[in-house]
């Protein structure tokens, strides 16, 4: 509830009057000497109770009338924006998420929720006169000044956008605005449908964006108008990754299904490839489903694009994702190590024999500075020798940060050259008839993680006789999996774009049975794979973010023919882009097809010390919560407690005088 | 004269014979009945002569019809003696607008005591405060008038009410049957009264009871809140007469019907007064009560 003359409210002060009156007429009584006092002893002991909760209700009634006049008076408004936000500010800084999940329509809606909460906004901005009021949207996070509340459905940085949110960034952006302009008293409006992914709670922004807002000259206030009303059933469809295999492009997809998904759902899956459109059909057999569509790509044709979709649903920003190839390039993977046994298992590892155009190639440490030139072609590096020294670690660092992959094995002999810090422990052996067995691993990350099907590598085989585990200071990198006395076995250290193994042994069985291929061919595979993905990253982006940005003069331009809506922002759209010379295809990001919302809970802890409320906007229509004045409720109420106050003060039937003819006692 | 004393009053009320409702034993002859036989004109009863009996009070009427002895016996009379038990506790001191109890009292007493004395009755005085403090035995002098006005007029009202150890006090002293006329506003132990009562009726005294009470206590009608002192021990209690005076009321009326149960069952003649109420109608009144109804003495 808000008011429209607030500065009025100061008059509930005068609910007190009835009390005050009271309590000084209590205090100004008068003296006398008194003679019956045996009956006055007894009346007020037993005037305890009714006599005074008539006298509390009176009292009670005449100030609650008081209160309720005060309340009319500043003319009270419900519902809708009127309650949420409607109050004496000089400027309301609005943020509007229009990340993809706010262009869902809810169940038996007819506006999207990024159409409804700019809708309410600007019912709520007509009630506040002389009120400026600033807009920053979730794709530009720019502060814009709106001239009138009119234009907020008509400018287009309003407009549907396939790209993600990032409320605490947003709310930083307004909090530093607010800090630079000092527009007086202000308040910060946030319209979201609270998708858990674009509040990310686990931000280090929050810390930053509260101390902001702590900082502002005037407290500023945050008002949350929460659009997360269930909506239809709606079908979303992402891209995780794509990869030109030959003449194959492989697309790995995922499906999510909101609403009843009880039983299978049969849907056509319409595929452009190049202006050349074919339909499939896939089988949603639950609520999610992962599958990789293979497309077959023309032999003449060495670049393309395209995009998939899925029948139009609640949301129509979400059912389609674009993609785009390029010439396939060889996966390769550099071996540095002494030949040998553990070079062998390694290089079949890396690349088996006639597997997806991999290969592989040896060579010794001696020979690494050689190759320091050709090192972006590949997609990987396994170092089975003693640490690179320092004319060796800078050109490995450069293939680490920009995407590359190098997987450490121990060298087989101990040595006190270090990597970043990280070095090899003296060779261990295990006691005579016993081995190191690894124990835990991780099964959600890493080079050990389960498969897609769920299906977990059978790490309780791995057995080893000898090992020299990684050693760094503490917080270096992290350990994936250890073995049965907790040292690691497998340990990660994240170099900016691409990321360092270490293996505590290595495939050769006078030290371990690592070679039997049950972990480390897919260990290698994987981050052969995951080195190999930054060659085609390169085409594929989420929307407003990465690679996705136009960088230094480049001009951006769609290509692809899927037609776009009409509600949609062009420059925030998914969609396939040419970038100067490169071509990219961008799409909503995953997080935006979550499901999830942020809880209560987590809000508050969130926005613990910052003045918030929530509105909860259920309605489904642009002019279901508008604002209602209620004064009329309110002088209702000040009859109604007038009129108590009159009943409970109405004397008693008047008796006559008592003299001494009608004060004869009771007969006997 | 003593200004207690109304005149016009008397002048109006000494026609009418100021009688006490039980046989009285006085000393002399008087106007009222006694328990003996005596001289009077008044015939009280034949009864069967025994020797030595006194041959002049023979019935020979009696015995020319019957053939029998008979003797004719005729109603003694003689003098009462009233006692007026006042109140001088601090309650009495309370007026409100017109004149206190006690003032009240004072006239009562000063004018029933002329029309006794006036009559050839003998008035005495007792005023008692926490316990019996003044006592004037009765005497038929008009003289003895002025003692007891005088010291009405000397009255001060303080102290808390001992009016039940006074009656007590009065039973035991008082040996012949009399008149005891008590003044009070009875603010004291009901039960404890009853018995005080008990006590005296068990002397076969004749008691009235003049429950003297203010209007203002009656009507308890005050409009704002008040600080109440206790005229007797200076208890103080601050309250707001409108939220308690349906309980005030209630306890008074109880009272009130406590104390004429306990006045009736001890067949006192009682009078509630309110101090408003004018002095003639109610003597008046109470003379005419206590007259014989026709056919008894």
């Amino acid at each position: 509830m808000s008011f429209y003359q607030q500065p009025l409210l100061w008059f509930l002060c005068a609910a007190a009057i009835p009390v005050i009156i009271h309590l000084l007429n209590r205090r100004r009584h008068k003296t006398v000497q008194w003679a019956a006092m045996q009956f006055l002893l007894k009346a007020t002991r037993e005037s305890r109770g009714k006599k005074k909760l008539r006298h509390i209700l009176i009292l009670t009634a005449r100030a609650l009338g008081i209160a309720a006049l005060a309340t009319a008076a500043a003319r009270p408004m419900i519902g809708g924006l009127l309650g949420w936000g409607a109050s004496q500010v000089d400027t309301v800084v609005f943020i509007l998420d229009r990340s993809a999940s706010m262009e869902t329509t809810a169940d038996q809606a007819s506006q999207s929720r990024r159409e409804l909460a700019i809708d309410r906004v600007k019912d709520a901005m007509k009630s506040l006169d002389a009120t400026k009021l600033v807009l920053i949207d979730s794709a530009t996070s720019t502060p814009q000044d709106i001239p009138s509340p009119e234009a907020l459905a008509e400018i287009t940085n309003t407009k549907a956008s396939s790209a993600a949110a990032d409320i605490p960034a947003l709310l930083q952006r307004a909090a530093e605005f607010i800090l630079e302009t000092k527009p007086g008293r202000t308040e910060i409006w946030i319209a979201s449908d609270m998708q858990y992914a674009d509040w990310d709670k686990d931000s280090e922004r929050w810390a930053t964006t509260r101390a902001s807002l702590a900082s502002t000259p005037q407290k500023t206030s945050v008002r949350i108008l929460s659009l997360s009303t269930p909506s239809k059933s709606n079908i979303s469809l992402s891209i995780l990754s794509s990869h030109r295999s030959s003449d194959d492009l492989l697309l790995d997809l995922e499906v999510i299904r909101s609403g009843d998904s009880s039983s299978a759902l049969n849907l056509p899956l319409t595929i452009a490839l190049n202006g050349t459109k074919t339909t499939d059909s896939i089988t949603i057999p639950g609520q999610t489903l992962r599958f990789q569509k293979r497309i077959k790509l023309p032999k003449d044709q060495v670049e393309g694009q395209g995009w998939l979709t899925l029948p139009s649903d609640a949301n129509p920003n979400d059912h389609t994702v674009f993609f785009t190839y390029g010439a396939a390039r060889p996966v390769k993977t550099l071996i540095v190590s002494a030949a040998g046994e553990a070079a062998s298992y390694l290089a079949a590892s890396a690349a088996p024999p006639g597997f997806a155009g991999q290969s592989s190639e040896t060579i010794a440490p001696s020979q690494f500075l050689t190759k320091v030139n050709s090192l972006s072609d590949y997609a990987a590096i396994i170092w089975s020798a003693p640490l690179p020294d320092e004319g060796m670690t800078l050109p490995l660092n450069t293939f680490l940060t920009t995407g590359g992959h190098v997987i450490f094995v121990a060298p087989q002999e101990n040595s006190t050259s270090t990597f970043n810090k990280i070095a090899w422990s003296p060779i261990s052996t295990a006691p005579e008839g016993k081995f190191f067995i690894l124990k835990n691993w991780n099964h959600d990350d890493g080079l050990l993680r389960d498969s897609l099907s769920g299906t977990a590598l059978a790490g309780q085989t791995m057995k080893a006789i000898k090992r020299q585990i990684p050693t760094a200071p503490a917080g270096t990198f992290s350990t994936l999996a250890a073995w049965d006395d907790d040292s690691p076995f497998l340990t990660r250290l994240v170099m900016e774009r691409g990321t360092a193994w270490f293996i505590a042994t290595t495939p050769n069985y006078t030290w371990s049975n690592l070679g039997d291929a049950h972990l480390l061919l897919p260990a290698l595979q994987r981050a052969v794979l995951a080195g190999s993905a930054r060659f085609d990253s390169a085409l594929l982006a989420d929307v407003n973010r990465g690679d996705a940005l136009p960088r230094n003069n480049e001009t951006r331009t769609r290509i692809d023919d899927y037609i776009i809506d009409q509600k949609s922002d062009a420059t925030f759209s998914a969609g396939v882009y040419r970038l100067g010379e490169r071509v990219i295809a961008t799409n909503v990001p995953v997080s935006e097809h979550e499901p999830l919302s942020i809880q209560k809970a987590e809000l508050e802890s969130i926005m613990q010390g910052v003045s918030y409320r929530t509105f909860e906007d259920t309605s489904t229509t642009s002019t279901a919560s508008e604002e209602r004045e209620i004064w009329k409720l309110f002088l209702a109420g000040v009859l109604f407690f007038l009129i108590a106050e009159a009943l409970l003060c109405l004397p008693k039937p008047v008796k006559d005088s008592p003299t001494l003819a009608n004060q004869k006692p009771k007969a006997i | 004269m003593s200004q207690l004393l109304d005149h016009d009053l008397l002048a109006r009320l000494g026609a009418i014979p100021a009688e006490a409702r039980v046989p009285m034993l006085g000393n002399v002859a008087g106007k009222h009945r006694s328990p003996h036989r005596g001289s009077s004109v008044e015939f009280a009863e034949y009864r069967k002569y025994v020797p030595g009996d006194d041959t002049r009070r023979l019935d020979w009427k009696a015995y020319a019809r019957s053939d029998r002895f008979y003797i004719k016996e005729f109603e003694a009379d003689t003098n009462l003696r009233v006692y007026f038990v006042v109140d001088n506790s601090g309650s009495m001191n309370f007026s409100d607008k017109g004149i206190s109890k006690i003032d009240y009292a004072r006239r009562i007493v000063a004018n029933l005591a002329y029309l006794f004395v006036n009559q050839g009755d003998a008035a005495g005085l007792s005023v008692c405060r926490d316990t019996l403090h003044i006592e004037i035995p009765p005497r038929r002098r008009p003289a003895h008038l002025q003692l007891i006005t005088h010291t009405l007029e000397s009255l001060e009202p303080k102290g808390e009410t001992g009016l039940v150890a006074a009656l007590h006090a009065v039973a035991e002293k008082v040996g012949q049957r009399a008149v005891i006329v008590i003044l009070s506003d009875l603010f004291c132990d009901t039960p404890a009264l009853e018995e005080a009562l008990q006590h005296l009726r068990y002397r076969k005294h004749d008691i009235c009871m003049f429950h003297l009470m203010d209007p203002q206590e009656i009507a308890f009608h005050f409009d704002r809140p008040h600080r109440f002192v206790d005229m007797e021990d200076n208890t103080t209690l601050v309250v707001e007469p409108n939220l308690i005076s349906d309980e005030y009321q209630a306890a008074l009326q109880e009272f009130l019907v406590n104390v004429k149960v306990a006045c009736h069952n001890v067949h006192a003649d009682y009078q509630l007064v309110t101090t408003d109420t004018p002095l003639e109608p109610l003597l008046r009144d109470f003379l005419l009560n206590r007259l014989p109804k026709k056919g008894k003495r």
